[in-house]
């Protein structure tokens, strides 16, 4: 009988430590505030300062961070958090989950705290970059606050540039000077038709893979560029296969094809460190990379070229919601409102190299300082000014975005024509939109 | 009579307070197994004919609206075929390569140890680290494939991005990563066949292919029979390897039933056709394998 008290108090032991509750406490009376993020692995130790000064600011709290890899594992793990209540305080959401969470009634409105006593003024509200708060909105109701800004830039190597009889100081300035440099920069050096280095490479991934709607994402760009739009205001339509669209597509499918991209790599960032590609569509985050990995010839950023309607590049960033499951809602509101501050985002921006989310910081003077002395990273920032957002989709958006990307991979890899790889893809997309109509 | 009772009193036993003990022992397993196992089977049968986004506490019933749905859809039967393509692909050859290793291993062979390990090293990899490793190789630039096949004045195409080359390249890989494990067991079987009958064939006059034709692949039939099975059902499983060489593209020439499934799972949240596709997969799986058993039987 001993043995079997003895078993079955294992077995209860077993089951409490696993079923167990999260820790709540610090253990020195500090409030916890769990924090879930995907950032890579380059950005932590920043991460780490900035929640370092953040606590030496604000005594009684604690910052606990948690990385998750990837948005898609991030989105998994947080459904299954919220299921079985253990959902952090604050997480990274990605704007296209938006829709699930606050179905799901998990996530808090950031009117709830904005409109609260301790919250922002309008001014401060008008400070961030509209397109941020656009695009962390779902129907119109804010329900994330951007706690950074990245857009995409034109990486080049200047050192190719001047190899290529072109001048580095001047970087393509249009569609049509981006192809033909791109072209003047492609050396088949033996003539046996293989080209030993590529002038420009483009993000064309497999449309069902992880990587369908970052290629999409780096598309947008060059559709705005074109005048063109995703989808109508009022949501019932797509507008992606507009002639605009079109254009943008047939830049893409052609520079594909002059340079024989189908049998280049796409590990980009492999190719230009070695030096056999001279120009990358890329983002700030990977500056502090750069800085150590490209040490060995001279390169730069340049803001992406013109369209035939006009300057444009694509804003993003990444989102903080609060949990309706937190005990701590206010602290959890307290750690956003500190990061927005101007000179939290200077502090930020400098440790991480992301961009900061609104206007103010440019006047902060360490930023100043540091922009002047980094002008890649001042490229980005100057983008800021025509960066635009897309327009989320309240419904469908991650098939809709599937749809874009086939319609991407038909065109270049496929070498289909891109009115019809866009038309057929716009069929199905509204066909999804009028369902969700119903 | 003393003997029945015995086991009587035995039997007994064990159904007093020893079944308690043997119950409680097991229960770990037994409440892992029921939760993970038992439970998820059950549920997804009835999530086929629900729809649910997996955040929602709801499901709401569908009928057989998912499984009509998954018929009509013209990407579903592309998938299909994609994943009979790429079981065609791997298990004839995966078989006939770990039966001709095997057979040759089981000879007097110089390193045998050592060679029998090397093929089963990659069984043991990771198939996450295998496939970004296989990436790396399959590089139309950079990679070591290419590299190679260049000093035989061949120009690789670029595997993975060729909707010709890019399920070529997929089963390459994914034999080169299972054949280890049925190599082991076609080992197993031809140690098991008795030399008698080989000393026997000899001393009729027997020569080598006759002696593999009639004596070890016979004799062989129910190990051939297992790893058939066993690699048919593996083969329309495959997920892991496609998800991190191939994402299902190029132009999804390589994107397999459970891509596609955990697409719909994990990527749409659309828990009911998903759990649809899975019973799709198992009734066939089921129907494949009765039918192999019937097949076989008179020969295994």
């Amino acid at each position: 009988m001993k043995k079997l008290v003895l078993c079955a108090l294992l077995l209860g032991l077993l089951l409490q430590t696993s079923c167990g509750k999260k820790e709540e406490a610090a253990g020195d009376g500090r409030t916890v505030v769990t924090f879930w993020h995907s950032f890579v692995s380059s950005t932590v130790p920043a991460l780490n300062e900035l929640i370092a000064k953040f606590e030496k600011e604000n005594p009684a709290i604690q910052i606990r961070a948690q990385y998750i890899p990837t948005g898609d594992a991030l989105i998994q793990k947080l459904i299954t958090s919220v299921q079985s209540k253990t959902a952090p305080d604050i997480s990274w959401v990605h704007s296209d989950y938006l829709q699930d969470l606050v179905e799901a009634d998990a996530i808090y409105k950031m009117d709830d705290f904005i409109a609260g006593p301790d919250g922002l003024s309008e001014a401060e509200m008008a400070d961030i970059y509209p397109a941020l708060i656009q695009y962390a909105s779902w129907r119109g109701t804010l329900y994330s606050m951007p706690m950074e800004a990245t857009n995409l830039a034109l990486l080049y190597n200047r050192d190719l540039f001047r190899k290529a009889g072109l001048d580095p100081d001047r970087p393509p300035q249009d569609w049509r000077e981006l192809h033909e440099y791109a072209k003047k920069l492609t050396v088949d050096a033996d003539g046996d038709g293989i080209f030993e280095q590529v002038g420009f490479s483009l993000p064309v991934f497999p449309a069902t893979g992880p990587l369908g709607g970052w290629m999409v994402w780096q598309w947008l760009p060059f559709l705005w560029q074109a005048g063109g739009e995703l989808i109508n205001e009022e949501q019932t339509s797509v507008l992606y296969n507009s002639e605009a669209g079109v254009a943008a597509l047939r830049l893409w499918q052609e520079i594909y094809r002059d340079l024989k991209l189908s049998s280049y790599t796409t590990d980009y960032d492999v190719a230009f460190a070695s030096q056999r590609q001279a120009m990358a569509l890329d983002g700030p985050w990977n500056l502090p990379r750069y800085a150590t990995l490209l040490k060995h010839f001279d390169w730069g950023f340049a803001p992406l070229p013109q369209g035939p309607a006009k300057k444009a590049t694509i804003i993003g960033g990444e989102y903080l919601t609060i949990f309706k499951q937190s005990k701590h809602p206010a602290e959890a509101w307290k750690f956003i409102k500190w990061i927005i501050q101007p000179e939290n985002q200077a502090f930020w921006a400098i440790k991480s190299s992301y961009l900061p989310i609104n206007h103010s910081v440019l006047q902060v003077p360490e930023f100043q300082s540091y922009l002047a002395a980094h002008p890649a990273f001042k490229v980005f920032v100057d983008e800021l000014e025509y960066s635009l957002a897309s327009r989320p989709i309240d419904f469908h958006g991650l098939e809709i975005t599937r749809h874009v990307a086939e319609a991407l991979e038909k065109a270049t890899v496929g070498d289909q024509d891109p009115a019809a790889a866009l038309n057929e893809s716009a069929q199905k997309s509204n066909a999804l939109l009028q369902s969700a109509a119903k | 009579m003393t003997v029945t009772r015995r086991t009587k009193t035995a039997s007994n036993r064990l159904q007093g307070r020893d079944g308690l003990h043997a119950l409680l022992f097991l229960s770990p397993t037994l409440v892992i197994f029921t939760t993970f196992v038992i439970f998820p089977v059950f549920f997804s049968f009835y999530l086929s004919f629900h729809q649910w986004n997996m955040f929602s506490s709801q499901t709401s019933f569908v009928g057989l609206a998912n499984y009509s749905r998954m018929l009509r859809d013209p990407e579903f039967w592309t998938v299909v075929k994609n994943t009979l393509v790429y079981t065609l692909g791997t298990v004839p050859l995966n078989m006939a390569i770990s039966l001709l290793v095997a057979f040759m291993l089981n000879q007097k062979v110089f390193g045998k140890k050592f060679l029998r390990t090397a093929f089963f090293a990659p069984v043991i990899i990771s198939p996450v680290a295998a496939a970004v490793i296989w990436r790396w190789m399959y590089d139309p630039n950079f990679g070591l494939v290419n590299y190679m096949l260049s000093f035989a004045g061949i120009r690789g195409p670029n595997w993975l991005n060729e909707s010709h080359s890019a399920m070529f390249a997929l089963i390459l890989m994914a034999v080169w990563k299972t054949m280890g494990t049925n190599m082991v067991l076609f080992s197993a079987g031809l140690q098991g066949i008795p030399d008698t009958y080989y000393e026997a064939a000899e001393i009729d006059g027997a020569g080598a292919w006759t002696k593999f034709w009639r004596i070890t692949v016979p004799l062989l039939s129910p190990t051939t029979f297992f790893i058939m099975v066993m690699s048919l059902i593996s083969s329309f499983q495959a997920f892991d390897v496609v998800y991190v060489l191939t994402s299902g593209g190029p132009l999804g020439s390589t994107k397999v039933l459970v891509f596609y499934l955990y697409e719909h799972a994990f990527k749409f949240f659309e828990m009911g056709y998903a759990s649809a596709i899975a019973y799709f997969l198992f009734i066939t799986l089921i129907i494949l394998t009765l039918l192999q058993i019937k097949f076989m039987k008179s020969r295994v």
